[in-house]
């Protein structure tokens, strides 16, 4: 049986509290709601309640969602009724912004050519895992920069080196900043990227609504 | 190639895993040191990802000087 909840108008987190309901009496729902939010929250419950998803935005901010019980549903009990469930458990009940379009981009900042203080060996295997895991990222970063000796992650001979190629390939915005490549005498051998100025680098920190720094 | 043809060693620890790399480089074998792909394991580890015709060349290199404990396929992404 399939039944539509319509969600519009409504603030968060009722559309998630009423698809929750419906999903757990319906084999298969589907939602109408009018904010970004809302389908992020909805996303993440179908996730967490092992169901199927999917979304098509209509015309004038309204979004057809879809649901789908592929089996029993992963977590049958009301999330208000167990106490015991921790905050991450009920993250599809979060009202925060979600990142989404209305946001600004993600940056990423590598300031350093290692990761976290503390061993520069340990250090130095940790940012190359965590560049590498960028290209899994979803959205990608839309810019990253690379500043002080982070810049020599971008230089010939850098074991990142093929990680940050694919990532601008992939549309990655990298800045290379080009008074630390001058400082450290790199100049010449930047392998990927822009060379970049400070006016280009505090904008783009500036204007991002997210700024992950490893 | 594509990159579900690359293959994994995954070593007890990480200090295995960088004495690995340190004989791969000296050799001259193309490999990368990678996070351990999430479908193998949930730890916060690192392993050495392989073309695959390099296996037995790497085994061979390795054995007797460093242990590890397991190959894998490296899919569905690397």
């Amino acid at each position: 049986m399939e039944m539509t909840v319509d969600a519009r108008g409504l603030a968060c987190p009722q559309p998630v509290i009423m698809a929750k309901k419906a999903i757990e009496e319906n084999e298969r729902i589907t939602v109408l709601v009018d904010n970004a939010m809302a389908v992020e929250n909805i996303r993440r419950l179908a996730v967490k309640l092992a169901c199927g998803f999917s979304s098509r935005e209509r015309e004038g901010e309204v979004w057809e969602l879809s649901l789908v019980r592929t089996g029993p549903l992963a977590e049958t009990t009301d999330a208000t009724a167990a106490p015991a469930a921790s905050a991450a458990d009920d993250d599809y009940l979060s009202c925060r912004i979600p990142p989404g379009k209305d946001a600004g981009p993600l940056v990423v900042v590598l300031s350093d050519n290692h990761m976290g203080r503390g061993d520069d060996t340990l250090g130095d295997i940790l940012i190359r895992s965590f560049i590498h895991t960028l290209l899994q990222l979803k959205p990608l970063p839309a810019t990253i920069i690379c500043y002080n000796a982070g810049i020599k992650l971008a230089v010939k001979g850098s074991a990142v080196l093929d990680d940050l190629r694919e990532l601008a390939a992939a549309g990655v915005n990298i800045l290379v900043c080009g008074t630390c490549a001058n400082y450290f005498d790199l100049g010449g051998e930047v392998a990927v990227g822009q060379i970049s100025n400070m006016y280009d680098i505090a904008e783009t920190m500036a204007g991002a609504g997210r700024l992950v720094r490893p | 190639m594509k990159r579900d043809d690359y293959l994994v060693f995954l070593f007890p620890s990480v200090s295995h895993a960088l004495k690995a790399e340190k004989i791969l480089r000296t050799a001259g074998i193309d490999h990368k040191l990678i996070p351990v792909p999430r479908h193998i394991s949930s730890d916060c580890g690192v392993c050495l990802r392989l073309a695959p015709g390099q296996r037995d060349a790497v085994a061979k290199l390795l054995k007797g000087r460093v242990d590890w404990e397991a190959e894998a396929p490296l899919s569905p992404q690397g």
